[in-house]
């Protein structure tokens, strides 16, 4: 899973993160809601910080642990990672 | 507050250089002694603290243990702090927990993220014997911190603050209470601030206090409850960020979780000592009790029990210092693994005290009081569960990586006589982002030249053993990542934690060459096999002579009055 990924747009980052969390609750893509409190839908803290675990090792990219706990819906999320990764350069 | 400065048991300290608790209380079994057993015993059977050990630990200032260095107080190594309060465990461990790990529980969020005035004012309100008190327990979430519903609602420059704390140590007696609050009615986890409450500035019509909680084992400890009703709290006593707690909290755990196994060594220490003590004087069968095999097997693995049990707490109590960005799991490993070790080698001493073992009275009732004590000294800060549920999530990752890859630690993680670098509240890590150099040093050993055959045999096993365990966290579903997870997660964090304990063992013998004890590899072998065997791994025929080296080691500690544990040092009496 280590790596850059080749595609770094907002709508790429979402649809990863709504796979991640699809895979930790168990659920379809379909049924994550992009705008909803990640804590609302059933990823609580230890998820959120199983997540930013993810999001490290995908992107080759340092992050704080508590990542969704500042920026806690997948859309704020994807918004927050972009932001991170095209000031990378 | 009570600022009692009577006339104290023991030596006094020595006027400029560090005073030595365990010199100070005194001989134990001196009834004389107003710290003794007698005493201890006594203060147990009507249910309270001590009052004569409180005194005394105000005259020796056992608060500022807790108390950093550039605060005035002599906290500056976590392996230190658990090394000096072991004596106090070894007396009493009611007086420990309930003197003792309360303050220091307290206090540590305020170290962690206070302001410069918030962490003044606790360490003054230290160094003055004063009492504080961590309210963070409601019983209807217990360790759920994420649902506390104790609630502090910020109306201007106040908070209101509606709810109770129960089941909190010291409570109805503390002079500050570090609240955990809910600050925001979202879910979530940065919906809990921390307050720091002046209990002299409260008004008292505001809050009332609950009755006392009676337990089983450290009976005297003022286990209370607290209910506020609208009660103002000035809008300055929020530590840290507003919404901060939850982060707070898994930084400041991870130091008392890390230090606190290393106090509880003293608890067993003493179990030791006292059913040694009636081996060597109780003869069957025409010879002393300590002569006959399966007593002295027994006397011998409590040994190893206490040795492994140090040899992690130490390990790990330095970690803070010098891995402070991996200690998020061992610190849950060490509150896990350590009491649940003492706990068993306690059980294990009993059966060779026989009947004693339960009698409340006469030479050896210490032992049944701390057998109770140890149970609740395990529960205290986080049940065996709840650390095993904090390593879980991070298991994934540890084996997708951290298990192969981790660099080896510096030596100073083992070198017991090294300095060590100030701890860093703030550079504790949150997760330790799949790395694992404590057992990395398994493999750096047997990738060294000349390493000893039967130790690389044993360290073998237990890299073995993480590989399995790597297969099997790495593929683990995600139900079982998680608080929620089945046995199975679980039973795994037990098995990674011993080969945690396994790795601590041999970098305390490979890097303490210097000590004539620790360089001695035959307790390591002993050690290395008795963790394997907790693993259901077979570490082959023990060589011969090898219990009864160990046994005449015991024996000469016993004689010499010297502690069982790693420091190895002469004690009072």
């Amino acid at each position: 899973m280590s790596g850059t990924i080749q595609d770094t747009s907002v709508e790429a980052i979402r649809t990863w993160l709504v796979g991640r969390i699809a895979f930790y609750l168990q659920r379809s893509a379909e049924e994550i809601d992009a705008d909803a409190p990640l804590v609302e839908i059933g990823l609580d803290s230890v998820y959120a910080m199983t997540l930013s675990g993810d999001v490290e090792e995908r992107f080759d990219l340092e992050v704080e642990p508590t990542m969704a706990w500042d920026h806690p819906t997948v859309n704020a999320l994807a918004g927050y990672l972009h932001g991170l990764l095209g000031s990378r350069g | 507050m009570t600022v009692d400065t009577a006339p104290v048991p023991g030596t006094a300290p020595a006027l400029g250089s560090e005073p030595d608790l365990e010199a100070y209380l005194g001989d134990p079994h001196d009834p004389a002694n107003p710290v003794g057993y007698p005493a201890v015993l006594a203060a147990d059977e009507r249910g309270e603290l001590l009052a004569e050990g409180e005194r005394a630990l105000d005259g020796y200032g056992l608060n500022a243990e807790f108390v950093p260095r550039a605060l005035g107080g002599r906290f500056d190594r976590a392996d230190r702090l658990a090394q000096v309060l072991r004596a106090v465990f070894r007396r009493d461990t009611t007086l420990g927990v309930g003197y003792g790990v309360t303050t220091f529980i307290a206090a540590t969020p305020v170290w962690t993220s206070g302001t410069a005035e918030q962490r003044r004012w606790m360490a003054d309100l230290l160094l003055r014997h004063g009492k504080a008190s961590a309210g963070y327990n409601e019983l209807a979430h217990g360790t759920d911190f994420g649902r506390a519903a104790l609630q502090a609602r910020l109306d201007g420059d106040h908070f209101v603050v509606t709810g109770r704390k129960e089941m909190v140590g010291n409570l109805s007696r503390a002079d500050a209470v570090t609240l955990f609050a809910r600050t925001d009615d979202r879910l979530g986890s940065r919906s809990h601030s921390h307050l720091l409450l002046d209990m002299a500035a409260l008004p008292a019509a505001h809050r009332r206090h609950l009755r006392r909680y009676h337990t089983a084992g450290v009976r005297g400890v003022l286990l209370g409850g607290l209910e506020f009703t609208d009660c103002p709290v000035p809008a300055d006593a929020v530590v840290g960020d507003l919404g901060s707690a939850m982060e707070t909290v898994l930084r400041a755990f991870q130091v008392t979780r890390g230090v606190l196994p290393g106090m509880a060594v003293g608890i067993v220490d003493t179990q030791l000592r006292t059913v040694l003590r009636f081996a060597l004087d109780r003869r069957l069968y025409g010879m002393p009790v300590a002569e006959l095999p399966h007593a002295r097997a027994t006397l011998v693995d409590g040994f190893l029990d206490l040795l492994i049990s140090d040899c992690l707490a130490t390990v790990v109590a330095r970690a803070l210092h010098v891995l402070p960005e991996q200690t998020s799991v061992y610190s849950a490993a060490v509150k896990y693994l350590v009491p649940k070790l003492l706990q068993e080698a306690a059980h294990r001493l009993s059966v060779v005290l026989g009947a004693r073992s339960y009698l409340r009275d006469g030479p050896y009732a210490i032992f049944q009081k701390n057998l109770r004590d140890l149970l609740a000294a395990t529960l205290t800060h986080a049940s065996a569960a709840v650390c095993q549920a904090t390593i879980i999530p991070q298991l994934p990752r540890l084996a997708q990586q951290g298990w192969r890859s981790s660099p080896p630690p510096p030596p100073a993680l083992f070198r017991l006589a090294d300095p060590l670098p100030p701890l860093d509240f703030a550079g504790l890590g949150l997760s330790a982002r799949g790395m694992d150099s404590l057992t990395a040093t398994l493999r750096e050993y047997l990738a060294g030249p000349g390493n000893d055959p039967a130790v690389a045999r044993l360290c073998g096993l237990f890299t073995a053993e993480l590989d399995r365990l790597a297969e099997v966290c790495a593929e683990l579903p995600p139900r079982d990542r998680t608080v929620i997870a089945g046995r199975r997660s679980f039973d795994l964090t037990d098995r990674y934690a011993t080969v945690l304990a396994a790795a601590a063992c041999l970098g305390v013998w490979w890097h303490n060459q210097d000590d004539p004890f620790l360089r001695d590899t035959p307790w390591l072998l002993a050690a290395l096999s008795r963790l394997a065997g907790r693993l259901g791994l077979d570490p082959g025929a023990a060589p011969d002579g090898l219990e009864r080296h160990l046994f005449i080691e015991l024996l000469e500690r016993h004689e010499e009055n010297r502690g069982f544990d790693l420091v190895n040092r002469h004690l009072a009496g």
